[in-house]
């Protein structure tokens, strides 16, 4: 079995490559310090399982598996603390592990994980991934996107409008268009509703960026931003925006 | 407002008084002035009530010159001055009052042969007494309000102490550091030892500091070296510290872990989401006569935020404004890259604190 092990402790990285080589049926075939190293080498790599850290810098772990999305290997979280059982069962984790790992312990995990390859559970979906990756009961705050081989953490408050093109979303963010592969309704359930509305069938704004709104037709209204954008607005999403904004 | 007029029963009694300084006031006219009884009490009891409500409003004038914080020549020459001008008052009103009772002018001459000295004497007599039992009154406030303030004081350091216990025993940092030493005993016995010596250290240094109400800044910034030392095992190289400690505030008296979770804050939310980590500058100089207590770290402008980065710089501030109050203050300055609280304490060195 191919193990990738991801953390950004150097200590905890090594414990547990020390205990993962007593076992015949490992293969250790990289070792990632945060991340984006573990996007970039789950990828290259692919690995039947990854050893996954929850709390890193720039990428959580859950941030990492909704960036690998389907080609997601099985993944076994190791953390400090046991706060984020229940989602790591969100996403379909082999196992949930507690550092520091007994041995024993890390022996029936690696066990479960050959037993999970072998009846080829499906992948949760991308869906069930981002909605793990962020807190319960909390609204999205960043929005992960690779573009052009590098992967992009964009804050919501940078972004100013979303606009629908095809099967992709494009995110627009002080001039930069950054395109993502998702649906506008799917995202919109995500967003916090009192700062993005969805002003039309392919627009979502970030209220904060309107200057103005101006009548443009019948029925029809056009959204002036800071900037000096111009978006369609239809009736509803007018209507949806006057009830926000008063 | 008066507080006596928020009890019932007080105002009561307290008229009541005033009723039988009237009654003794009537006595004297029947005695002394030869005149009527049913006239001395018709005419005594409702000027004495109307000098007991008078003399109410000396609680302003207590108000605005507490005993203590006024100058006794002063005290005396305001008290003089309101005195005459509340007895000028009471005799009016008393004259007046004699006047509607009696209209006839022969009856009333009658009556009023020494009534004059007699009214400023009894005046003279009540506004003292008035005026001595608004201090008593005051004084019994001031002191039962001091033991509540005293009390609610002793209470929010518990809470305080209780709250920062409980950060100490953050579990991350507990089994992070379990893990490292399990890490280092495979391959580096010396340093896993280091490491269990440094933990113990710690943790040894928390539980005894936070029994304290004080302690020599030098001590705390211990606590804090110790506590960097155990999460550069963690880190390694991503973490670095700066300590500089001016040597004329090593001896400032400081509330208990105060400094550390400040530093811990900056590792935990700051470093640790840098991918090539950075640096936690701790910094302490004397200002005049404040010492100012400064922790800074460099953050990630991408960083998720935060639930739980408040909760340990609330907890300083309450301590550090129960303790120095107004003249104590925290300051925060947070910008996209980086993280900076200041601390300004009154600089008392903990020898003279003690003593």
């Amino acid at each position: 079995m191919r193990v990738l092990i991801v953390d950004d402790e150097t200590l905890a990285r090594s414990i547990l490559s020390e205990h993962l080589q007593q076992l015949p049926a490992v293969e250790i075939v990289g070792q990632a310090a945060n991340g984006f190293e573990a996007v970039k080498l789950a990828e290259e790599l692919i690995p039947d399982l990854m050893f996954l850290d929850i709390q890193m810098p720039k990428l959580s772990g859950f941030e990492v598996l909704e960036l690998l999305g389907e080609r997601a290997p099985a993944v076994i979280f190791t953390t400090a603390f046991d706060e984020y059982a229940l989602r790591a069962f969100e996403v379909h984790a082999v196992d949930y592990l507690l550092k520091p790992v007994e041995p024993p312990r890390l022996a029936a995990a690696v066990e479960r994980a050959a037993e999970r390859l072998r009846n080829r559970t499906p992948a949760p979906s991308a869906e069930q991934l981002s909605a793990a990756a962020r807190p319960p009961g909390r609204t999205l705050e960043r929005i992960l996107i690779r573009h052009e081989g590098r992967v992009h953490v964009l804050p919501l408050e940078r972004i100013d409008y979303i606009e629908a093109q095809d099967d992709y979303l494009s995110f627009a963010a002080g001039g930069k268009h950054l395109r993502k592969q998702q649906t506008m309704s799917e995202l919109e359930t995500q967003l916090d509703a009192t700062r993005f509305v969805r002003i039309h069938r392919s627009f979502i704004l970030n209220v904060e960026r309107l200057a103005r709104i101006d009548l443009y037709g019948k029925d029809s209204w056009l959204a002036i931003l800071a900037d000096g954008t111009k978006l369609p607005m239809s009736r509803t999403g007018h209507t949806k925006l006057k009830e926000l904004i008063g | 407002m008066h507080p006596i007029f928020l009890h019932r029963g007080r105002l009561l009694l307290y008229l009541a008084v005033w009723v039988v300084f009237g009654l003794l006031l009537a006595v004297v006219f029947v005695f002394g002035g030869k005149a009527p009884v049913a006239w001395s009490l018709e005419f005594a009891v409702p000027i004495a009530v109307a000098l007991g409500l008078q003399s109410l409003s000396f609680w302003y004038v207590v108000q605005q010159m507490p005993p203590g914080d006024t100058p006794v020549g002063r005290m005396a020459a305001i008290w003089t001055i309101a005195g005459l001008v509340s007895l000028l008052v009471w005799i009016a009103l008393a004259y007046g009052w004699a006047k509607w009772l009696l209209p006839e002018e022969q009856q009333y001459s009658d009556h009023a042969v020494g009534m004059l000295p007699l009214l400023i004497f009894a005046g003279a007599i009540g506004i003292s007494l008035a005026v001595l039992g608004h201090y008593l009154v005051g004084a019994f406030q001031r002191s039962r309000n001091a033991e509540r303030r005293a009390l609610e004081l002793q209470v929010l350091a518990r809470e305080a102490e209780l709250k920062s216990l409980r950060a100490q025993l953050d579990p991350h940092f507990l089994f992070n550091s379990l893990n490292s030493v399990a890490a280092l005993i495979g391959n580096d016995t010396v340093a896993a030892r280091q490491m269990c010596f440094l933990m113990a250290n710690f943790f040894r240094k928390s539980l005894t500091l936070a029994r304290q109400q004080a302690i020599p800044l030098a001590e705390e910034v211990s606590l804090a070296e110790t506590f960097l030392a155990i999460e550069k095992v963690r880190f390694g190289d991503r973490l670095r510290t700066s300590f500089d400690i001016a040597d004329d505030v090593k001896d400032v008296s400081v509330p208990p872990l105060m400094l550390q979770p400040l530093v811990e804050n900056a590792v935990h939310h700051g470093v640790a989401h840098l991918l090539e980590g950075g640096e936690v500058c701790v910094q302490a100089r004397r200002r005049e006569s404040f010492l100012e207590l400064v922790v800074a770290n460099p953050c990630d402008p991408d960083r998720p935020p935060s639930r739980s980065t408040g909760v340990g710089l609330v907890n300083v501030r309450s301590r550090v404004e129960t303790l120095c109050g107004h003249r104590a203050s925290v300051d925060v300055d947070a910008s996209d890259t980086a993280f900076r609280v200041s601390i300004l304490l009154p600089a008392v060195s903990s020898q003279t604190a003690k003593s």
